[in-house]
């Protein structure tokens, strides 16, 4: 029985190394845009998506889905999964030799695109045939790189955010704003601030890196072994120094935002952090956070970055999906979504680029209540440093404070 | 006394948590040290339920899927867990079935997934319904393992001797036996395809919509008010179940 | 009889497709590719991911430290089980209590940790009844219950998770078995009360529930979405370690993840063969 079994198994491993990868008939890539059109429309398109906020969740279902719906007949099918789940799944899709992926659009971005690269599992380049793609703002570092990363037309840029950090206003009379005004701060109120240990809390880390390091230019380009060295270990000083005076004394982190977020709400925390400037406001109005949160860039500032759309190589329908991602970036999507009362997310698109009236629209948009304005923190804003440091982080940050 | 004071205890114990999250399912709001948060309201209700008209689908998907696992297991390991117990590998045979139990499902899905992908039934309900299979099988297996004691055998024996034929011993005295085995079998395989959430959603690739599939990202997020909406609405339909099948659960036999 | 036969065939088949080769399957991908031979990121056979996991300590305090998480929560949970069990047995046999002791079994793990999180945390519950009840001036004061070093909040949460399957089993054994009729022989025989519990009454329920505690060993130590939400990065369960090497930051980390599920897999496998062995010549005696 068990020697039937173990055939089996190796017949499969045999089998799935012996499968050949089909090849697209058409390059897509080489089609003009009616080409596309004719041969995207009436498709289905499954877009794998982190589904954590209604604000997004709504936008996506009811204004993209039935604007797709209505000009291509193309049907939206919105499955729920961040990064870890899309490049687990578009590897074993791989490494089971499919033709066929089950994912058309994917929502990436950074570490994700990195691992997708690394792996050969993007369609592109893509993005120059989109028409709309005259509009995005590629000049813009922030947009144009991801994570040190030129996009090469591997991802379509969707939005656009800004770290910000989240205090209570009523017990927080001036919130810290440089390194040393934290460790005072923390030392006068020990126990009130933390970060978590996922994406967030280490974008928050990569801030403090490029401070220690004297400023964005020193970190900027491929990853650089001496650098990180250099500049972590006085990081790890910093946070070690910080320590017993975080949350729980520094023993533990919060596993992820929306915990930190959790202990924010009950009062525990005084401070939380998000990954999108809009954010205080949404948890706001949930009636989650109450109206004396406050969101604010320290001046060290913190990471500006883009979110993006991927197409998997192996999905069948490539066309559709970039009918889906040119709706995506079109100035009325963009500017749909940049509503606070709709999502607040950053526009991707270059301003010069748009049409008088569409600019117009733009910056008449309504401005929210507890978050500053996106020109005022925009000064402060740090671009992303290449993924290899994130790795790096992570593993050290694990190493040097976790299990110290 | 003692009795008394501890039957009330206990019977408060029960219903707590369910109570508690109730009350944060209908609350906004919640600073320390308030103990209960300070406004109450339906609008989380109203909101998660009419922002989600898929939710009525998912919990169709959800009735459907579980109650098709609970009764192929239910029968399947009914039936197969007999020769499993005649076998005189028993102990071993049993053995092997706590090792899907020894990974967390999530690190099971990921195993899995591969050959799930491989033969086309990543995303399709069927690749659902096949990967809760393969987890609630064994389970089925190890709840009637004991149901086969000598004594059932005996009977079974004896039913044959007086010249009944399989299907009639099945019906008429192997049934009536294993009843509230059965149904315990039923509820158990039920509750756990129904809470099952990282392997259906590996597998699924979040495809096959189940109303766990979507209550987890509630919980998952931020906001402890809809994460406690999110958890009555897991906890309302099972708890129903309960309440409808009290006779048949009722002294239910043990799941050793 | 024919039929039988038929059946006979069909359900062992159906037993290997189901268990075995699904087992043998997954765990066969994780074991060829922990030694870089499946894999996209793997250039071929190496040795490096299984020492890399082997001589890293942090595997075997999560080892340890799930081993203590399990053994403290069944101890507790089973000592609950049997007090209620049998001092409730009448009102958990019938009438209302026993139908509202499958209610908790209704309690998915993360609803169940979720629940503990809003109760035991520095800012939870407890901690706001305290300080209106005056025990407590400020949340500070209040223990650390939740993400703390001895996994208070995780054996609290898995305890509120087992303990009704145990009480419900001991209650069904306890019928089952004809226990009431044990009691009396043993106190017609002249044995105290207590006498009775310890050496006639909760032997033979410990006995008769050892595959179910060996079940629910593994499932504690097994358990993912608890230690995730209420446990420390350090030490971490099995689970939450093997989760953390897969779907981390580092697509290099696979591998071990793998070699980690193999070994552990194997592990468990191991020492339930031994038990298994020793378990049925305790049988035959």
């Amino acid at each position: 029985m068990l020697k039937k079994t173990i055939t089996f198994l190796f017949f499969l491993v045999v089998l799935s190394s012996c499968k050949k990868e089909v090849k697209n008939t058409i390059d897509v890539t080489h089609l003009n845009w009616e080409e596309v059109i004719v041969n995207g429309s009436n498709k289905t398109v499954t877009l794998m998506m982190w589904q954590g906020d209604q604000f997004i969740n709504n936008y996506v279902k009811n204004y993209i889905a039935p604007a797709v719906k209505e000009k291509y007949n193309i049907t939206l099918n919105v499955v729920n999964g961040q990064g870890n789940v899309i490049v687990q799944t578009l590897l074993a899709e791989i490494q089971a030799g499919k033709s066929n992926s089950n994912l058309d659009l994917l929502w990436i971005n950074g570490e994700t695109f990195y691992q997708l690269r690394q792996i050969n599992a993007l369609f592109g380049p893509f993005t120059a045939q989109l028409p709309n793609s005259l509009y995005v703002d590629y000049e813009n570092p922030f947009i144009g790189k991801d994570f040190q990363k030129p996009t090469e037309g591997y991802e379509m840029p969707w939005g656009n955010v800004q770290m910000t950090l989240i205090y209570d206003s009523k017990k927080v009379e001036k919130p810290p704003k440089t390194r040393e005004e934290f460790l005072t701060f923390v030392k006068e109120h020990p126990g009130k601030f933390t970060f978590d240990n996922h994406f967030t809390g280490l974008t928050f880390l990569k801030a403090l890196l490029i401070d220690i390091a004297g400023g964005q230019e020193v970190l900027s380009g491929a990853f650089n072994e001496a650098k990180y060295n250099q500049y972590s270990k006085e990081l790890w000083d910093y946070v070690k120094e910080l320590k017993p005076y975080l949350w729980k004394k520094g023993e533990t982190f919060p596993e992820a935002v929306a915990t930190m977020h959790q202990l924010f709400a009950n009062g525990e925390l005084w401070f939380t952090m998000s990954n999108n400037d809009a954010e205080v406001d949404n948890k706001i109005s949930e009636g989650l956070f109450s109206e004396d949160a406050r969101a604010y860039v320290p001046n060290f500032g913190t990471i500006q970055n883009s979110h993006y759309m991927g197409i998997p190589k192996l999905s069948s329908k490539k066309e559709a999906a970039m009918l889906v991602a040119n709706f995506m970036i079109s100035p009325e999507a963009q500017l749909k979504k940049m509503d606070p009362m709709v999502w607040g997310d950053g526009t991707v698109l270059s301003m010069k680029k748009l049409n008088a009236g569409l600019r117009a629209k733009f910056k008449n948009l309504p401005s929210r209540k507890y978050a500053p304005k996106r020109t005022i923190i925009q000064q402060y804003a740090l671009q992303e440093i290449a993924p290899e440091y994130m790795i790096r982080l992570a593993e050290d940050f694990r190493q040097n404070i976790i299990l110290n | 006394m003692i009795k008394k004071g501890l039957t009330y205890l206990f019977t408060i114990g029960l219903f707590f948590p369910l109570f508690f999250l109730f009350i944060f399912s209908i609350g906004r709001n919640w600073q320390f040290p308030a103990i209960f948060p300070k406004k109450n309201t339906l609008d989380n209700w109203s909101i998660i339920l009419k922002g989600n008209s898929e939710l009525n689908t998912s919990l169709t998907i959800s009735l459907l899927l579980s109650s098709l696992v609970a009764i192929t297991i239910t029968l399947l390991s009914f039936i197969t867990s007999k020769y499993i117990a005649q076998s005189k590998h028993r102990s071993f045979l049993i053995l092997l079935c706590y090792l899907p139990y020894v990974l967390a499902p999530v690190i099971l899905g990921v195993l899995l997934q591969f050959y799930f992908i491989y033969t086309d039934l990543a995303g399709t309900f069927a690749g659902v319904f096949l990967a809760q299979l393969i987890i609630t099988y064994p389970f089925g297996i190890i709840i009637f393992n004991n149901f086969w004691t000598p004594l059932v055998f005996e009977l079974e024996k004896l039913t044959f001797t007086l010249g009944a034929n399989t299907n009639q011993t099945f019906k008429e005295v192997l049934f009536p036996l294993s009843r509230k085995v059965l149904a315990l079998c039923f509820f158990q395989v039920f509750l756990i395809s129904w809470f099952e959430y990282g392997l259906s959603n590996l597998i699924g690739i979040g495809n096959v919509k189940t109303l766990t599939l979507r209550v987890f990202q509630y919980i998952n997020e931020a906001n402890i008010f809809y994460a406690a909406l999110a958890s009555c609405l897991l906890i309302i339909p099972p708890g129903i179940l309960i309440w409808i099948n009290k006779r048949f659960l009722f002294k239910a036999e043990t799941i050793v | 009889m024919n039929t039988g036969k038929y059946i006979a065939i069909i359900s062992k088949s159906i037993f290997v497709v189901f268990t075995l080769i699904p087992v043998a399957l997954g765990f066969g991908y994780a074991f060829l590719y922990s030694f870089g031979i499946l894999g996209i990121l793997n250039d071929g056979f190496t040795l490096a991911h299984w020492k890399k996991v082997l001589f890293t300590p942090t595997l075997w305090e999560s080892l340890g430290f799930s081993f203590y998480i399990a053994l403290i929560s069944l101890t507790i949970a089973i000592v609950f089980a049997l007090i209620i069990a049998i001092y409730l047995k009448q009102k958990l046999q019938k009438g209302f209590l026993s139908i509202a002791i499958y209610l908790p079994l209704v309690f998915p793990a993360l609803v169940m940790a979720f629940f503990s999180f809003l109760l035991l945390s520095k800012s939870g519950w407890l901690s706001r009844v305290s300080i209106r009840l005056g025990f407590i001036n400020e949340l500070e004061q209040f223990p650390n219950w939740i993400n703390d070093n001895y996994g208070i909040g995780i054996i609290f949460t898995s305890i509120l998770l087992i303990t009704p399957f145990f009480i419900i089993l001991y209650t069904n054994l306890y019928h089952h078995e004809k226990l009431d009729n044990y009691k009396e022989l043993s106190q017609s025989l002249g044995a105290s009360p207590i006498n009775t519990l310890r050496k006639v009454l909760i032997p033979i329920l410990l006995r008769k529930s050892i595959f179910t505690i060996v079940l629910f060993f593994i499932f504690v130590m097994s358990s993912y979405e608890v230690p995730l939400l209420l446990g420390k990065q350090h030490p971490q369960m099995i689970s939450v370690f093997t989760v953390d090497k897969l779907q981390r930051f580092n697509l290099l980390d696979i591998p071990q993840a793998y070699a980690i599920s193999c070994l552990y897999g194997l592990l468990v496998l191991g020492t339930m063969a031994l038990f298994l062995v020793k378990h049925s010549k305790i049988k035959l005696k």
